[in-house]
């Protein structure tokens, strides 16, 4: 979306009109999808976070500074609503009692990239590694490697200096290796 | 650091990230070192294997159906509220200020703010029950 129009369409909702709000949601729910699938490795969950992003970010509104582009402040909440999930869920396998059986990737992360796409051998591997990554090392490579973010936009995103941003991205580049070795499979 | 090659620039020169004067320092320090090499070739591989995971990744559900029924749906929660509220307001100056014996009036408050007490308890120890609740996150 132009950024002239999405000030527009953002000055509309703000006057507090639901419909001038959907354009919003249209363009950036794919990449937010992308994001809330690639941080929680499952697709009902993600949705869901995105839906309570969008209405989060309708609440909030009012706060948002029209100069500013509408993408990096949308991510940042979804992103932290994404981590909301990810301790809720924490908190619930805590009190569940735990199968031996069951595999340690979140519900439907073992499925969902399977169903949603047909991959090889080597992407199966590297996304069941990527979700045996702590959240930190997985939030960046999502926004580097699935969004195709810029530095400066993961800076903008997770708040921290662009040079943080190199560094965080090699130490989790390096934990995905480590964990593609650990799985014992040939990579790449 | 490897072969004077600091992880971050490393970084920036696989994403593209580096200046001119950057990338000719790196691929001079890659032509000489096959620790170098190998590293790009691993990271290279994750890097374009994740990427040709998000055209997978298509949300094929708009959400836009459900958060404008929850956007509405707020809007229409306080509306009814209001609504309420002012008729509620209204109808009891109505009531209070009409010629009804006193003895009748009394006896109808007493009804209604019973109702309110009622109501006000019962939502107040469900909402205090939630609240310590420790089971409240696990999906029965």
């Amino acid at each position: 979306m132009q950024p002239e129009i999405e000030r527009e369409v953002i000055r509309l909702a703000k006057s507090g009109d639901p419909r001038s709000y959907e354009p919003l949601v249209r363009a950036y729910e794919g990449p937010g999808f992308r994001l809330a699938v690639g941080m929680l490795g499952s697709v009902d969950e993600a949705r869901d976070a995105l839906q309570d992003a969008f209405i989060k970010a309708w609440q909030s509104l009012h706060r948002f500074d029209i100069t500013r582009p509408f993408g990096p402040w949308f991510f940042q909440i979804l992103r932290n609503q994404c981590r909301d999930v990810i301790r809720s869920r924490q908190s619930r396998e805590r009190h569940e009692v735990r199968d031996e059986q069951i595999d340690v990737l979140p519900a439907g992360a073992s499925s969902d990239p399977r169903r949603l796409h047909e991959r090889s051998e080597a992407s199966l591997i590297l996304w069941k590694s990527l979700n045996t990554l702590g959240d930190e090392h997985r939030e960046i490579l999502v926004l580097k490697e699935l969004q195709g973010f810029r530095y400066s936009e993961i800076a903008n995103i997770l708040e921290i200096p662009e040079g943080t941003v190199a560094s965080r991205l090699y130490h989790a580049r390096n934990a995905l290796r480590e964990a593609l070795v650990a799985t014992d499979a040939e990579y790449p | 650091m490897t072969n004077n090659v600091s992880h971050e620039n490393l970084m920036r020169y696989l994403d593209g990230e580096a200046s001119p004067e950057e990338r000719a320092q790196i691929d001079a320090a890659v032509a000489s070192s096959t620790e170098l090499q190998r590293e790009l070739v691993i990271f290279r591989s994750m890097k374009n294997d994740l990427h040709a995971m998000s055209f997978g990744l298509a949300n094929d559900q708009s959400v836009w159906g459900a958060v404008h029924r929850r956007i509405t749906r707020r809007l229409g929660w306080i509306m009814l509220i209001a609504g309420f509220a002012i008729s509620g307001v209204y109808g009891s100056y109505l009531y209070f200020s009409s010629a009804i014996d006193a003895w009748e009036k009394l006896a109808t408050a007493a009804i209604g703010l019973g109702i309110l007490f009622l109501l006000g308890t019962v939502i107040y120890e469900r909402r205090k029950e939630w609240r310590t609740d420790p089971y409240r996150n696990v999906y029965r």
